[in-house]
């Protein structure tokens, strides 16, 4: 019985993958979810780095509204000018950036763990660019008798379900929907554009703000609509996230292990498309914020799988930060968020290219 | 979210314990359109080694998958204690059937452990990923296999040998009745495949039953005491080695003609394929 150990011996005792290792948090005996040790300390980091952020947004400058102020507004004692700022300026704006970060992120580290492919994200399938011609034709072709948001999320929707119907394996080939999604995203741009040259010049302009993600003027209703379907969502997902790390062992395995493979694939890609979806509606379609906030999250904690809830985090970092910029640097003022990020995250895309050809040369 | 959620119980029917057991029966699977088992009956005899052999493209991957219920098998059925596998739920069937796929997927960046660890997400919830019986079922399959002192290892930096062996550990730590192992041995050097036929071994000396996809007929007829010989999709022939596997068969099956002499260390029998006249 002790034939294999002979051949074992030459490891290295030392773990080098620190992220890999668990913790179990422990609530009682029905509740134990194992939390990576250093996910947690960088997740905490990440979280508090955005809250800072948060409030400089909300201090810096001639309106702004200081951690004492906060402190008046949450005893209902502010003045008037606080409360203008608060409920109508920049208390939406920073509430929209942080759920629509989330949301993001959220939904592409799901996107990425189930496609199995570092570059899947609802950004590379064609959302944002569905998004983006739903929202185009509704304010161009048919103007106003639907909400731009409600036209944006419908965009998304028929985009998404294209992909679906044109792989001819639903979503159960990876590599095949990203190919479908590139060619969706690529019609859905055309479409737009064809829209936009065809309709009046005028009403283009509002819209161009749109179609590459904003955060200017936005309302609490807005903020309303990002936080309730996160508090619907988030919980979804928690459901799934135990299956969803088995996913890295292909289809087969993860089915053998009664993780349902196809179930939880389907389930997760609704699920990150109505996350997705829930941005665009509140914030247009923001470019790379779901495809980048799942790498930072792998690199930040150095450990395999999904990595949610970093990831989340991060995107809610990426978006409060690409907004600090956009309100208070003044070479990008006015600028809309989604161009920041665009520029960042294309960049990091860049980066992210190269290392892979490197690592598929080696 | 839909399956019928009966839960058969193992054990006790009426006082007298029952045995565990699978079996399928009338089974017909394929893919797409290709129908590759038609209407096929085997049971897997419990506690024994049993080898599944026959030429490329016969099915044996696809009987294990059935097997596991990776595959829906399009007519017929695979029962488990006598109950047909649709009415089992998933987990429930992971916790007495496990599936070593033939070319499982390489996670990036997973330690040796963590991959055994995994071997416990039947036992898991979404609120409870851990039982007591974890960190038990994860020391004793890496003990088993001789990979604890690869634990923190990245399995990306493995030899093909060790990665087997942790493979191997993932289901063992499964801690189930059935243990399939769809071609354990391909890609190993030839003292790595007899480290994991003995492997084999040991699991059936624990109690288990283990069916392994073999290709090398000679190692079967050795290191297994059960074979089951497919062709086209059916069961060819089955049974104790030293009777299944004659000159005759392996004409028949892998249109090779040959000569059967005893393996001198064992006596079982050794396929010597004639030389070109
Ligand atoms: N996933 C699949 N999709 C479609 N056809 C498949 C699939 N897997 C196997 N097949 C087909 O089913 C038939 C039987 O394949 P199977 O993998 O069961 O054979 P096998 O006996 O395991 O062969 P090998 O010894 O080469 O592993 C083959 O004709 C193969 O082309
Ligand atoms: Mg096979």
């Amino acid at each position: 019985m002790s034939a294999p150990q002979t051949r074992a011996r030459t490891a290295r005792a030392v773990p080098r993958r620190a992220g890999d290792q668990h913790r179990l948090l422990r609530i009682t005996d029905r509740i134990a979810i194992p939390v990576g040790g250093r996910s947690l300390v960088v997740g905490s980091v990440i979280a508090l780095l955005s809250l800072f952020l948060s409030l400089a947004t909300l201090a810096w400058g001639d309106l702004g509204v200081g951690p004492g102020d906060l402190l008046d507004a949450a005893r209902g004692a502010a003045d008037t000018k606080v409360t203008f700022v608060l409920e109508r300026l920049r208390g939406p704006r920073v509430l929209v950036a942080i759920g629509v970060g989330l949301a993001l992120g959220l939904s592409g580290a799901l996107f990425q763990s189930v496609t199995r492919n570092p570059l899947g994200s609802p950004d590379v399938i064609g959302l944002g660019a569905g998004a983006g011609a739903g929202a185009t034709m509704t304010t161009l072709l048919w103007n106003g008798a639907i909400p731009t948001p409600l036209g944006a999320v419908a965009g998304a929707g028929v985009a998404i379900a294209v992909v679906h119907w044109s792989t001819g394996l639903g979503f159960a080939s990876p590599a095949r929907v990203i190919v479908t999604g590139i060619g969706v995203a690529a019609m859905a741009t055309a479409l737009t554009q064809y829209v936009v040259a065809v309709a009046l010049r005028d009403s283009a302009e509002g819209l161009a703000a749109y179609l590459v993600g904003s955060l200017g003027t936005r309302t609490m209703q807005q903020a309303a609509i990002i936080w309730i379907s996160l508090s619907v969502l988030v919980p979804a997902v928690g459901v799934l996230t135990h299956r969803l790390r088995l996913m890295d062992l292909g289809d087969e395995l993860a089915e053998a292990l009664g993780g349902r493979a196809t179930h939880t694939r389907t389930w997760a890609i609704v699920l990150a498309v109505l996350l997705s979806a829930a941005a665009v509606a509140v914030a247009g379609p923001i470019a790379f914020v779901a495809l980048t906030a799942p790498h930072i999250a792998r690199r930040v904690t150095r450990a395999p799988g999904p990595n949610l809830a970093v990831a989340a985090l991060t995107g809610a970092l990426i978006m409060v930060a690409a907004d600090f910029l956009a309100q208070h640097l003044p070479v990008l003022e006015g600028m809309p968020v989604g161009i920041i990020t665009a520029g960042v995250g294309g960049v990091y895309l860049g980066y992210l290219l190269v290392q892979e050809w490197r690592k598929a040369s080696v | 979210m839909s399956e019928p959620e009966s839960e058969p119980v193992t054990g006790s029917v009426n006082g007298s314990v029952s045995q565990p057991s699978l079996r399928a029966e009338r089974v017909t699977v394929g893919y797409g359109t290709h129908v590759v088992l038609s209407d096929l009956s085997l049971t897997l005899p419990r506690g024994r080694f049993t080898a599944v052999i026959g030429p490329n493209g016969c099915g044996k991957s696809t009987l294990v998958r059935t097997f596991a219920r990776t595959l829906l098998p399009r007519s017929g059925e695979v029962l488990l204690d006598g109950v047909p596998l649709g009415r089992w739920k998933p987990k429930r069937i992971a916790q007495r059937v496990a599936l070593l796929p033939q070319s499982p997927v390489v996670p990036d960046g997973v330690t040796v452990r963590s991959l055994v660890a995994r071997g416990r997400h039947p036992y898991h919830s979404a609120l409870r990923q851990w039982v007591p019986g974890d960190q038990e079922a994860i020391d004793v399959s890496m003990a088993a296999t001789g990979v604890t002192d690869l634990a923190h290892e990245s399995l990306t930096e493995l030899s093909g040998g060790q990665r087997q062996r942790a493979w191997i550990a993932m289901v063992l730590a499964q801690d189930t009745d059935y243990v399939l192992l769809d071609e354990p041995t391909s890609f190993l050097d030839l003292a790595h495949q007899i480290d994991v036929l003995h492997l084999c071994q040991d699991i059936r000396d624990r109690g288990r039953t283990v069916v392994a996809v073999l290709h090398d007929l000679n190692q079967a007829a050795r290191y297994a005491d059960h074979v089951v010989v497919m062709r086209e999709g059916q069961v060819a022939a089955s049974g104790m080695p030293s009777d299944v596997i004659t000159a005759d068969l392996v004409r028949d099956v892998f249109s090779l003609e040959c000569e059967i002499g005893p393996d001198p260390q064992a006596g079982t029998p050794m396929v010597v394929p004639l030389a070109r006249s």
